[in-house]
């Protein structure tokens, strides 16, 4: 009923033949091999894995499928002499002849590459982040842009949720981010519109990192309005990565398969806001599929944006987890010792004290939720110019977006907890 | 004998002299009509032949030759039929001819009653600069007619009548008012020109008192009418962006004497009729989507105006902008660059006048709920930006105000303030015009162009700086920079200041296009 079927840990697939080989670094003739190798169509973790097998390494099998007669032998069986249970066959003669064009054109492949400025991390390299080694099938490979260092941070915690959240969904996951990044967290999301954006753009504004996992190659961002977004993640020491070769376009199948490597890169999984059958949920369920944690934050009842969380919450009474509140949240992720920067988010009053007194009234009044200029009139009293002119400094402190005629908090302002001059918060909110 | 009967024809918005000679002579009986007629123009051998038998008068059976000077100029419409058929009654000699000559223009049915053509105000002109001194016209068309200077204008219902007025000695025609308006003469005391202004207060004229709320849209049209700024409202179904373009008639101030004399023409060659009065509102027109590329552009056989140049001195106002045909937006280029249009027919182009406010309307996405609280847009998170991007290119760079309306909540329905009626913005409006006009440059700011710009906004260094730094929120075009400037000066117009300040700026900077801030919204 999660709309977690054909595509989540449901149906789980066979256990990866490749394993990763811990010591011994691969050399970047191995990486590009396997990266010019993972272009095959067809080619999957069984036939890659068989033909590592017995060949020894990649580089070793474009060798063979690119010398006379190459193509041939990698499809006949293998000498019988590896014992009884082994399925004794090479792979199918299409593949062997895409192996062989893959072989022809590797230059090429490698070069894309390289323009692009991507890393090509293998599961036997030590970069290779060591949270995904432990899920089932983990991507043998995966394109990096950025600092691979990033995944490897003591603490990692995935953010996810709806494309289309409520203000106040964004809201939360902006300041969750921003509390993580103050704990040194690292938070991981998928770059999509909405609550993906909203926690990739406020840990940045903290001064974190950030890994954003996309369901496309490289070459094709989706949504391309992120492409500026990216480029930040990237900037300030984040990653944003990819299994998916660089030109591969996205489709209906990447972002679930996606999905499984977001909650295997993370400690734990938060959900923020999911309607049903959101694409969220398969993230949860990889999570719980995977051992890792699973956190929901509840909502009302009748909240259309919350309804996915409720269900999922009551079909895993066990196991998902709820979030009571950000400062309960940062405790029960264990983090709440790991504060180094105390007051990295501070209150509303704090974060509008550059703009001017006009300018920083408008902006309290859309931290608390007044979202177009005939409420900001209403409250204010102000000219209707005055106001239109306090949003204007406001977006250029990058404290508030506005579309569609309505504004809501960004940056600093987005983060900063509305409620702290009324709370004696437990941890750092 | 022959007969030579002064009248007129109408070649777009430009009224000809036409002579009609018309020869009665022995011979096999026959009705030709030489001198570049057109087609349309051969039918009215029929409709005179049927007036004349069908008024009592006989058409003679003989050989009638009517020629139009002069030849080489294509003739059209049914303006000649009176002079035609008073031709042929003087040439046959059923009638004599008074001492005066008198010239004719209107249409004839075939039962022989008289009616009104389009273009009377450009055709008499024309006549008043021949020298002619009595034009008979249509009893509907004389206070048309009479708008020109210096003649006297004599109005008929049948063929009958015109033939009384042609024998009868010249006299004031009873009712006849004094003449009011010489059609050459540019500037002209208002206090002697009386206005219509049916137009703007008509019935269909809602009044800004009924938009409630949607305070940032009504303030961004204030702005573009106060200083001819192209503006586009979007807004989902239901926010009210269409009521508000459609007060625009009555906030804006009447036309100065040169520009009610250029609406007029075009209306009256637009067959707009009865014209009366000259027209001081400025036009305003909402031509439906489905719209054809020769309606916006004009043309056809007659060369009739398009809504482009029928929004001349006006507001061209496109609801559902996107809606349009991608060829007739393309057609809007030349227009707004150049503030008339090219019509290239037979071989030979006119120019039609064509200088308009562009005021448009569209849904932020096609679904038309993008941003909307209270119902889910159904689009793709991209598509309402890729949506807003179709506005593209001439159009993109001629709207100066982009404004998002939002869906206001019932709430601020019942309980937000008193809206402000059309006649206290009006007011503003008409002042801030008049500060922009009584600048060295003499326009609106929306038509200022580089150093003449600069100057007006008469910026302080710190201004300098401030616009370079706003400009940087879109990304950032010359284009992008003028808009900003454009738009500051005509809020500081309505603020009374002689300066731009950042404050006016900031606000400017709030009407940019709304398709960079949707980017920056998604983007966190
Ligand atoms: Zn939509």
């Amino acid at each position: 009923m999660l709309g977690v079927g054909a595509s989540g840990p449901v149906h789980a697939d066979p256990p990866a033949p490749v394993s990763a080989l811990p010591g011994a670094r691969p050399t970047l003739e191995e990486r590009d091999a396997w990266a010019v190798l993972a272009g095959v169509r067809g080619l999957g973790p069984v036939g890659f894995g068989l033909l590592l097998r017995r060949y020894g390494s990649g580089a070793a099998i474009l060798r063979e499928a690119s010398s006379p007669g190459g193509a041939r032998r990698l499809v006949e069986p293998e000498e019988a002499s590896q014992g009884p249970a082994e399925p004794a066959e090479g792979v199918s003669q299409a593949i062997a002849d895409g192996i062989a064009r893959a072989a022809d054109g590797a230059a090429l492949t490698i070069g894309r590459i390289r323009s692009l400025g991507l890393a090509v991390v293998t599961v036997e390299d030590p970069l290779y982040p060591i949270r995904l080694t432990q899920i089932e099938m983990p991507p043998h490979l995966i394109y990096v842009l950025g600092s691979p260092g990033a995944m490897h941070a003591e603490a990692v915690i995935a953010i996810v949720g709806t494309r289309r959240p409520t203000d106040a969904g964004r809201a939360i996951a902006a300041r969750l981010a921003a509390n993580l990044a103050a704990v040194g967290a690292s938070v991981v999301s998928g770059l999509a519109i909405g609550i993906d954006g909203a926690a990739h753009a406020a840990t940045l504004q903290a001064g974190g990192t950030t890994v954003a996992v996309i369901g496309s190659g490289h070459a094709k961002l989706h949504p391309r309005v992120h492409g500026r977004l990216a480029d930040a993640v990237v900037a300030s020491g984040g990653a944003v990565i990819s299994e998916l070769g660089p030109d591969v376009e996205p489709s209906r199948g990447t972002f679930p398969r996606r999905n499984r490597v977001i909650s295997g890169l993370a400690d734990a999984t938060v959900v923020i806001e999911a309607p049903a059958r959101s694409g969220a949920l398969i993230t949860a369920s990889w999570a719980l599929e995977q051992g890792r944690e699973c956190y929901l934050v509840p909502g009302a009842i009748d909240a259309p944006a919350s309804a996915g969380c409720l269900a999922f919450l009551r079909e895993f009474p066990d196991r998902a987890r709820i979030v009571a509140g950000i400062p309960q949240l940062i405790d029960d992720l264990g983090l709440a010792d790991h504060l180094t920067q105390p007051g990295v988010t501070s209150d509303v009053a704090a974060t509008l004290t550059g703009v001017g007194e006009v300018a920083g009234r408008i902006g309290r009044e859309i931290a608390v939720g007044r979202a177009t200029v005939d409420e900001l009139v209403a409250s204010t009293g102000w000219p209707v110019a005055t106001v239109l002119a306090a949003l204007t400094i406001l977006e250029r402190a990058g404290l508030t977006v506005g579309a569609h005629g309505r504004f809501r908090a960004a940056g600093a302002l987005a983060a900063a907890d509305p409620d702290k001059s009324r709370q004696r918060p437990r941890t750092i909110v | 004998m022959l007969a030579i009967i002064p009248s007129a024809t109408l070649h777009g918005l430009i009224g000809r002299f036409i002579q009609v000679e018309v020869d009665v002579a022995p011979g096999l009986p026959g009705f030709t009509v030489v001198g570049l007629p057109d087609t349309a123009l051969q039918e009215a051998r029929e409709r005179v032949r049927g007036a004349l038998r069908n008024s009592g008068f006989v058409h003679p059976p003989r050989r009638i030759t009517v020629n139009l000077a002069p030849a080489d100029l294509r003739k059209a419409g049914a303006s000649l039929d009176l002079a035609m058929a008073l031709g042929i009654l003087l040439g046959s000699e059923q009638i004599q001819a008074g001492p005066d000559p008198v010239a004719f223009i209107g249409e004839l049915s075939l039962g022989g009653e008289v009616g009104s053509v389009p273009g009377i105000l450009p055709m008499v002109a024309a006549l008043s600069r021949r020298g002619i001194r009595r034009v008979v016209v249509a009893a509907t068309a004389v206070d048309e007619a009479r708008l020109v200077e210096g003649l006297m204008v004599i109005g008929v219902d049948t063929l009958g009548e015109a033939v009384n007025v042609a024998r009868a000695r010249p006299r004031r025609h009873p009712g006849s008012r004094p003449p009011r308006i010489e059609l050459m003469r540019s500037t002209l005391p208002a206090a002697t020109l009386e206005t219509d202004r049916s137009g703007s207060d008509g019935p269909g004229v809602p009044d800004l008192s009924e938009v409630r709320g949607q305070l940032e849209a009504r303030r961004g049209l204030e702005i573009a009418l106060a200083g001819g700024h192209g503006l586009l409202l979007i807004g989902p179904p239901g926010s009210g962006k269409t009521l508000l373009a459609r007060t625009i008639p009555r906030l804006l101030p009447p036309l100065g004497d040169s520009a009610a004399l250029a609406a007029t023409v075009v209306a009256s060659a637009a067959g707009e009729g009865p014209i009366q009065e000259l027209r001081r509102h400025p036009p305003f027109r909402s031509p439906h989507h489905t719209l054809s590329y020769a309606a916006m552009v004009g043309g056809g056989p007659r060369l009739s105006p398009g809504e482009v140049t029928l929004a001349h001195e006006g507001v061209l106002f496109l609801d559902e902008l996107p809606e349009f045909g991608h060829d007739v937006l393309e057609a809007l280029r030349q227009p707004l660059e150049e503030g008339r249009i090219a019509i290239s027919r037979a071989g030979h182009a006119t120019i039609f006048p064509a200088r308009f406010q562009l005021v448009a309307a569209m849904n932020p996405c096609p679904c038309g709920f993008a941003g909307s609280t209270d119902r889910p847009c159904r689009c793709g998170p991209s598509l309402p930006e890729r949506y807003q991007r179709r506005i593209s290119g001439p159009l993109r760079d001629r709207i100066d105000l982009w404004l998002a309306m939002p869906r206001v909540g019932p709430a601020a329905l019942i309980t937000g303030p008193e809206p402000e009626d059309s006649s206290t913005v009006a007011g503003r409006i008409a002042v801030a015009r008049s500060v922009a006009l009584g600048r060295p440059s003499g326009s609106l700011n929306g038509r200022l162009r580089g150093r003449r710009l600069r100057d007006a906004c008469a910026l302080r260094s710190n201004g300098e700086r401030h616009v370079v730094g706003l400009a940087e929120l879109e990304a950032a075009t010359g284009r992008g920079t003028e808009r900003l400037l454009w738009v500051a000066r005509t809020i500081a117009d309505l603020a009374g200041s002689a300066f731009v300040t950042e404050d006016h700026l900031d606000e400017a900077a709030r009407y940019r296009p709304s398709d960079s801030r949707v980017a920056a919204m998604e983007a966190v």
